[in-house]
């Protein structure tokens, strides 16, 4: 969808039509879920930011400074909205820092929708469902936003300076390289 | 060491990540391991029918829940939003009663006004006294939006707020 599409999806959305609406939706659900997922949510409170975030867009359509820029919005209002739900739930969950294996599935999908066709996948995506919240929100929305979202977008969105997008990622991806590697054979 | 200097923008940043075999493994992983769950995707399609037509948006200046650093035992008190709009500010106070919450509202400046809690529960319909304020007994939590239709001017625009999950 290039801008001008979508600059016109939001005016016809804000003009009241619901088509336009829903291709808005099917288009950026996946955006909202790379955030959503990356947090140590309930199933309710995934939900329930989700449904916050599309409501509190309904009454903005009209009152976007950028319609273009409509990804970033998006990110920046679940990003927000996951973190005052774990504050107010008083959870701790301090950045950086190792997840217990009980925050690990919040009970959403069923196990067949993770089409993981190897125990390579499945150890690589357990290793990294233990990550810190922003080395997991920053790697979902690099990755499943693609190519929706520019490098700035995502560092605008994130709320983090795009000069550290690239030294992040690269020590994620050594905190994951680092518990792969331990006591785990690769066979690969 | 870098190939170019990816940081100033553009979709390809530098650096040794995007030859790393571990990044294309994340790259073709995820969107297998974790697709948009279908109950998910749905939820946005029916926020549309809560738009309101010519409202005035009174937008979240400020919520006490954000402003608490995260991994802090906050305290169990009411919880203290500020809405801002044009016209009126809506002060809101929200009390957790057990597994229920309590509304306690402010219009500022003081206005009569019909206040319509827009609630996935239901809607909750109370009238502010004269010094602006309102109550909300017995709601349930999840996503919440006040809109107030001042007395007097009923032909004139609502005020809506942002939604937030109460």
């Amino acid at each position: 969808m290039d801008a001008e599409e979508l600059s016109s999806l939001v005016g016809a959305a804000a003009d009241g039509d619901g088509h336009a609406w829903e291709a808005l939706v099917d288009h950026f659900s996946g955006l909202v879920w790379s955030v959503v997922g990356a947090y140590g949510l309930t199933w309710a409170d995934a939900a329930d930011v989700t449904q916050v975030t599309w409501l509190r867009l309904v009454e903005h359509l009209g009152r976007l400074r950028d319609p273009t820029r409509l990804g970033a919005w998006l990110v920046t209002t679940t990003r927000r909205e996951c973190l005052d739900r774990l504050r107010a739930a008083n959870r701790e969950s301090p950045a950086g820092n190792e997840r217990s294996f009980e925050n690990l599935e919040f009970g959403g999908p069923s196990p067949e929708m993770r089409m993981l066709q190897s125990e390579r996948e499945s150890l690589v995506w357990r290793a990294f469902r233990q990550l810190g919240d922003r080395c997991q929100e920053l790697i979902r929305v690099l990755i499943l936003t693609q190519p929706a979202l520019s490098y700035q977008e995502v560092a605008d969105a994130l709320e983090m300076p795009i000069g550290s997008i690239g030294p992040t990622r690269a020590r994620c991806l050594d905190e994951l390289r680092r518990r792969l590697g331990s006591g785990v054979s690769t066979g690969f | 060491m870098r190939q170019d200097d990816g940081i100033t923008g553009g979709k390809q940043a530098a650096g040794s990540v995007e030859h790393d075999p571990l990044w294309h493994e994340l790259v073709a992983l995820l969107p297998a391991a974790d697709p948009v769950p279908p109950e998910i995707a749905l939820i946005g399609r029916s926020s549309f029918s809560w738009r309101t037509i010519d409202a005035e948006l009174a937008e979240l200046a400020y919520d006490s829940v954000g402003a608490s650093p995260v991994g802090l035992r906050g305290s169990d008190g009411p919880r203290q939003l500020t809405f801002v709009a044009p016209s009126v500010t809506i002060e809101l106070q929200v009390v957790p009663v057990g597994e229920r919450r309590q509304l306690l509202g402010l219009l500022v400046p003081a206005r009569d006004a019909r206040v319509v809690v827009r609630h996935h529960d239901g809607i909750a319909a109370v009238q502010t006294d004269e010094t602006g304020r309102f109550e909300v007994e017995d709601l349930a939590p999840g996503p919440g939006s006040l809109r107030c239709q001042m007395v007097g001017n009923e032909g004139g625009a609502p005020v809506v707020t942002d939604w937030v999950n109460l």
